[in-house]
């Protein structure tokens, strides 16, 4: 008897909760309303009171959900009648949630973009061309660079705003090899770099981790040394020839034993900083002296570094790497298509992106601030290791450097994740280089032609 | 005869003993990683023992994200799980019931459309989902956390009860059918009771996948203070920029811990549930 | 008059066939509800061309041709699934089974035994399990230093062989026993004593005990563990989700999570859900296969 008194009572504890959370399973377009409060896209139509909400979403760590959290609060705070609601999520998370409210037609207000993914939200129609809000003076760029500006840039319309200058960079074990007396240079071409994998695995044993199962922004850059751009209209860059020597970089090393054995990344999460081989290994057999990396993630691999490990950054090798080199955003801030107010969403990002106050709390934790102005201000107050990120990006990227190839087209992740799928053949011996070269340059075509 | 007795006692819980360390290790392994500087995890994975043990992940990792602490995310969690596993298993059992001791049109039918919904991989329902309960409103709510459970849509649950059902004498029904008793009474007054076992079962299932289920909470909830907890843990790791792992081991550590309390208590009726039922045949 | 009426309606609903319905009326309503439109809508995905971003366009039966003709990975995948599913299923059952057997007695420390048993099934598929995992197998992980002290030395790289990958999944899978250990444990419980006191009587051991009464008595319970567990080894994914990803070289790529790259990394979800249909055909195939063989060998007489 007690039982069924209990049950009765969940049962009618269910249903008063259920209430509590907004009433009946009625479909029509009045229980949207009544859940305005949660409801993103419905909220930022309630402007009836003069209240205006925003939401803004991001991927990143706790350090980035809080600084950006403050910089809104603070906005927030000096224009009464707007709130902003922070949404963060990790990366693969963020992507989900963000391509299915895409498909619900319920973008956030503001966004965060990478370059990856913008070629297909514009072309999808899903964020908001800030030209006219420039044109205008609503969004200040004046302090940014043409070529920053140029890589939030789609077919003429500004669609991204850089929220951190970012360069591709070799972070390596500064530490073990000055103790081993081995140079590294600038702009080391892929023969160079190849000779101080020999060196370093002759007079140390450790290997080196060229990008493993993470190549796509490799292959990339490597190619641009050979005047290919990777991606054309639904078709590969380049001739099959053309791949070869990113291929035989591997065998190479696989021959020659200084490549780390690829059944070590089967322990190990791929993309992690974390587990990079160049900070975490049991030994030398398993561990790598450089990593391919950005810039920004400088300060993450140091974090990670064993104490008394010194990481250094360098360029990426290429045949020509000074025409290789590239300034890129770590990440953009863009308007969703679907907001109610782009016009105080786009003032938002005026706000993150030209506000000393907002860039105080940010500290320039997704990159080098776009604004020129910002970023030297916020310099000084820079750590150690971020102002040594400064340097490498003013002194040794930016003098060299060429636009970044158009971002990648629909079908470009699919074109990632075959080559990963033969650079693991080809480092567990499956397959030879031109086969290699043969399979990928192919099975890419296939791909991109379908799109 | 009493010693070998003895023997045997002690071989057994020797047995138990070793394997069940088995089983805990890795348990064993994160509680202990949480107490390890988070900088250090990874280098002495190898290691159980910390060389130092520091609470600062658990002071870190319920701070939280934006000013909002892990007890709201805890709060939230217990919300959703409790009452939808409420929902569930009451709707479950009425289906269950209904399934196992009626005959009527339509049964098979329904049997196998509860099938049939278990062999659709969730992740390919997401989208589909989503566009739905966006149509109903309900994004940005609790309720497709929530409401959809009471219709007793998670076809284990039903099935397993059913099961349940058909091991009880249907001697019993027809006893109370002859003193008058409807369906209905004989469903509350015999069933229900007859079943805990089957109840407390579910109950502890469904508790444990409502409060580790984050995909729903992902696509549906996007204030950031009504995260559960399953959401809120995958925020200390983000590829590409430093992870704190001591302060997730630290919060996944503290998140098992309703699972575990609630299983420890309701093993204990799990065995007595059926004991005091009186299935003596 | 009025009373005539309610008792109409209350001989009506007390009649076998409305009875049942009253009660199937919450899975009838929430699978109209929560199932029927999201797994229309996704069938109609399978035959178009989508990608999330953009809405979809049909195009017949294109994604299942694709599948059968131009897709090298999908015979793969399905080999795989197969294996894990057909390897991990029985292996699970029969130690869930044999644990709880175990842990029928009641002793004090019985209450503990069955936390310590049932926890790895609640730590479940978090990233500390991921990790640990990793680890254990590591060339230089518990596993082989276990070894080592048996006397085979060995750094064998357990994750980097591609015939050995899919081990460390299964018994992942072997390991988390626990829901499929729980249900038993409430099963056994309900086989009456006097069955087994009958049978101590007759002379016969513990042996025959097991196998005359508990496991003909149990066979319902077998069985619908059986078929839980196939559909979910068929549907697996967080093992190779969050520990191999498929590596190496495919070989611990399950079927849905590779229906889930086609669908969220690749943004081909039309193809995506046409892979998810070819699994329920699959599944749906291997469930009546086996319920056409519950009545050679599932007890079902009431006890």
């Amino acid at each position: 008897m007690k039982k069924r008194i209990a049950l009765l009572m969940a049962a009618a504890m269910a249903a008063a909760s259920l209430a509590g959370c907004g009433g009946g399973t009625s479909t029509t377009a009045d229980t949207t309303a009544g859940s305005a409060a949660e409801d993103t896209t419905a909220a930022s139509s309630g402007n009836a009171g003069g209240d205006t909400k925003l939401t803004m979403s991001w991927w990143g760590n706790q350090v980035r959900n809080e600084k950006t959290q403050a910089a809104l609060d603070l906005y927030a705070e000096q224009n009464p009648g707007i709130t902003i609601e922070g949404q963060f999520s990790e990366w693969s998370d963020y992507w989900n949630k963000l391509a299915t409210s895409a498909a619900g037609q319920a973008i956030p207000d503001l966004v965060q973009m990478d370059y990856s993914f913008i070629d297909q939200y514009v072309k999808n129609g899903l964020l908001v061309d800030l030209k006219p809000y420039i044109e205008d003076g609503t969004l200040d760029v004046s302090n940014i660079s043409e070529n920053t500006i140029a890589s939030g840039t789609v077919n003429d319309g500004v669609y991204a705003i850089c929220a951190g200058i970012n360069a591709p960079s070799l972070l390596y074990n500064k530490t073990l090899l000055e103790e081993n007396g081995i140079q590294i240079k600038d702009y080391m071409t892929t023969d160079e770099f190849m000779d101080v994998c020999r060196q370093v695995y002759e007079k140390t044993g450790y290997k080196t981790n060229i990008a493993y199962y993470n190549a796509g922004a490799y292959l990339d850059y490597f190619m641009r040394g050979y005047d290919v751009v990777l991606y054309g209209d639904k078709k590969m860059g380049g001739t099959v020839n053309d791949y070869l020597p990113f291929f035989q970089m591997y065998e190479t090393g696989i021959k020659e034993g200084w490549f780390i054995d690829p059944g070590v990344f089967a322990e190990l999460s791929i993309g992690s900083v974390e587990q990079e081989p160049l900070v975490y290994g049991s030994g030398p057999e398993t561990m790598s002296w450089c990593a391919f990396y950005n810039s920004n993630q400088l300060t993450a691999i140091q974090k990670a570094a064993p104490e008394g490990m010194e990481i250094g950054i360098t360029t990426w090798p290429s045949a020509d790497p000074k025409k290789s080199g590239y300034l890129k955003s770590s990440m953009f801030f863009s308007v969703g298509a679907h907001t109610k107010n782009p016009e105080e969403a786009v003032k938002v990002l005026n706000f993150l992106t030209n506000s000393s106050e907002a860039n105080n709390i940010l500290l320039g934790e997704r990159g080098v601030p776009a604004s020129s102005v910002i970023s030297e201000e916020l310099a000084p107050k820079m750590s150690d290791v971020d102002q040594e990120v400064i340097r490498y990006i003013n002194e040794v990227v930016t003098p060299n450097c060429s636009p970044i190839n158009p971002p990648q087209p629909d079908g470009a992740s699919e074109v990632s994740n075959l080559l990963n799928q033969v650079q693991e053949q080809l480092c567990y011996g499956a397959y030879d280089a031109a086969t290699a070269a043969e399979e990928f340059f192919n099975g890419a075509n296939n791909i991109m032609n379908k799109k | 005869m009493k010693t070998k007795r003895k023997i045997g006692k002690i071989f057994y819980h020797v047995i138990v003993c070793g394997l069940g360390l088995v089983m805990i290790y890795p348990l064993v392994w994160m509680v202990m990683s949480s107490f390890k500087e988070t900088n250090t995890i990874f280098l002495t994975a190898g290691q159980l023992i910390p060389e130092k043990f520091v609470l600062s992940n658990y002071i870190n990792g319920w701070k939280g994200f934006a000013k909002i602490t892990f007890a709201t995310f805890f709060k939230n969690s217990l919300f959703i799980a409790v009452v939808a596993t409420m929902g569930t298993v009451f709707s479950s059992a009425l289906v269950a019931y209904g399934l196992a001791r009626c005959r009527f049109f339509g049964r098979r039918a329904l049997f196998v459309a509860m099938l049939l919904s278990m062999m659709l991989p969730a992740q390919v329902l997401m989208i589909p989902q989503y566009l739905w309960y966006q149509k109903l409103g309900w994004v940005g709510s609790y309720r497709p956390l929530i409401l959809p459970y009471c219709f007793a849509i998670q076809g284990f649950f039903v099935y397993m009860m059913i099961n349940f059902i058909d091991g009880i004498p249907r001697e019993l029904d027809e006893a109370a059918k002859i003193d008058g008793c409807s369906y209905y009474g004989i469903f509350s007054r015999i069933i229900m009771p007859l079943i805990s076992p089957a109840l407390i079962t579910a109950s502890i299932f469904s508790f444990m996948w409502r409060w580790d289920d984050f995909l729903s909470a992902l696509l549906y909830i996007n204030e950031s203070a009504k995260y559960p907890v399953s959401l809120a843990l995958k925020l200390f790791c983000d590829p590409g920029s430093s992870s704190d792992y001591g302060a997730m081991f630290a919060m996944a550590t503290l998140s098992i811990l309703p699972a575990v309390i609630i299983f420890i208590c309701l093993q204990k009726y799990l065995v007595e549930g059926i004991s005091t039922s009186g299935l003596k045949g | 008059m009025k009373d005539n009426k309610g008792a109409g309606l209350k001989h009506f609903l007390n009649k076998e066939s409305t009875a049942g319905v009253v009660f199937s009326l919450p899975f009838i309503i929430g699978f109209l509800l929560f199932m029927v439109v999201p797994m229309g809508i996704s069938f109609y995905y399978s035959l178009c061309d989508y990608n999330i971003l953009s809405p979809p366009v049909f195009a017949g039966l294109k994604n299942y041709i694709k599948m059968f003709t131009d897709d090298k990975v999908f015979s793969q995948t399905i080999g795989v699934t197969f294996y894990f599913a057909l390897v991990s299923v029985p292996l699970r059952l029969i130690f869930a089974l044999m644990v709880a057997m175990l842990l029928l007695n009641t002793t004090k420390a019985t209450g503990f035994y069955r936390a310590a048993y049932y926890l790895p099934s609640i730590i479940g598929g978090s990233v500390a399990v991921a990790i640990l995992w990793k680890r254990m197998f590591a060339t230089d992980g518990v596993v082989n230093h276990l070894l080592g002290i048996m006397g085979i030395q060995t750094s064998f790289a357990w994750l980097g062989n591609k015939n050995t990958a899919i081990w460390t999944l299964i018994i992942l899978a072997v390991w988390q026993f626990g829901s499929s250990m729980l249900i038993f444990l409430s099963s056994l419980k309900q086989i009456p004593v006097t069955l087994y006191e009958a049978a101590r009587v007759d002379g016969a051991n513990k042996f025959s005990q097991f196998f005359k009464i508990t496991l003909p008595l149990l066979t319902p319970t077998i069985f619908f563990n059986l078929v839980m567990q196939m559909i979910n080894g068929f549907l697996a994914f967080t093992q190779c989700f969050i520990i191999t990803q498929g590596k190496p070289l495919n070989s611990t790529l399950f079927y849905t999570v590779y229906m889930y790259q086609q669908s969220f990394e690749f943004y081909n979800t039309g193809y995506g859900a046409a892979l998810a249909w070819v699994m329920l055909g699959i599944i749906g195939l291997i469930t009546a296969i086996l319920f056409a063989t519950k009545k050679f060998w599932v007890y079902t007489e009431g006890v």
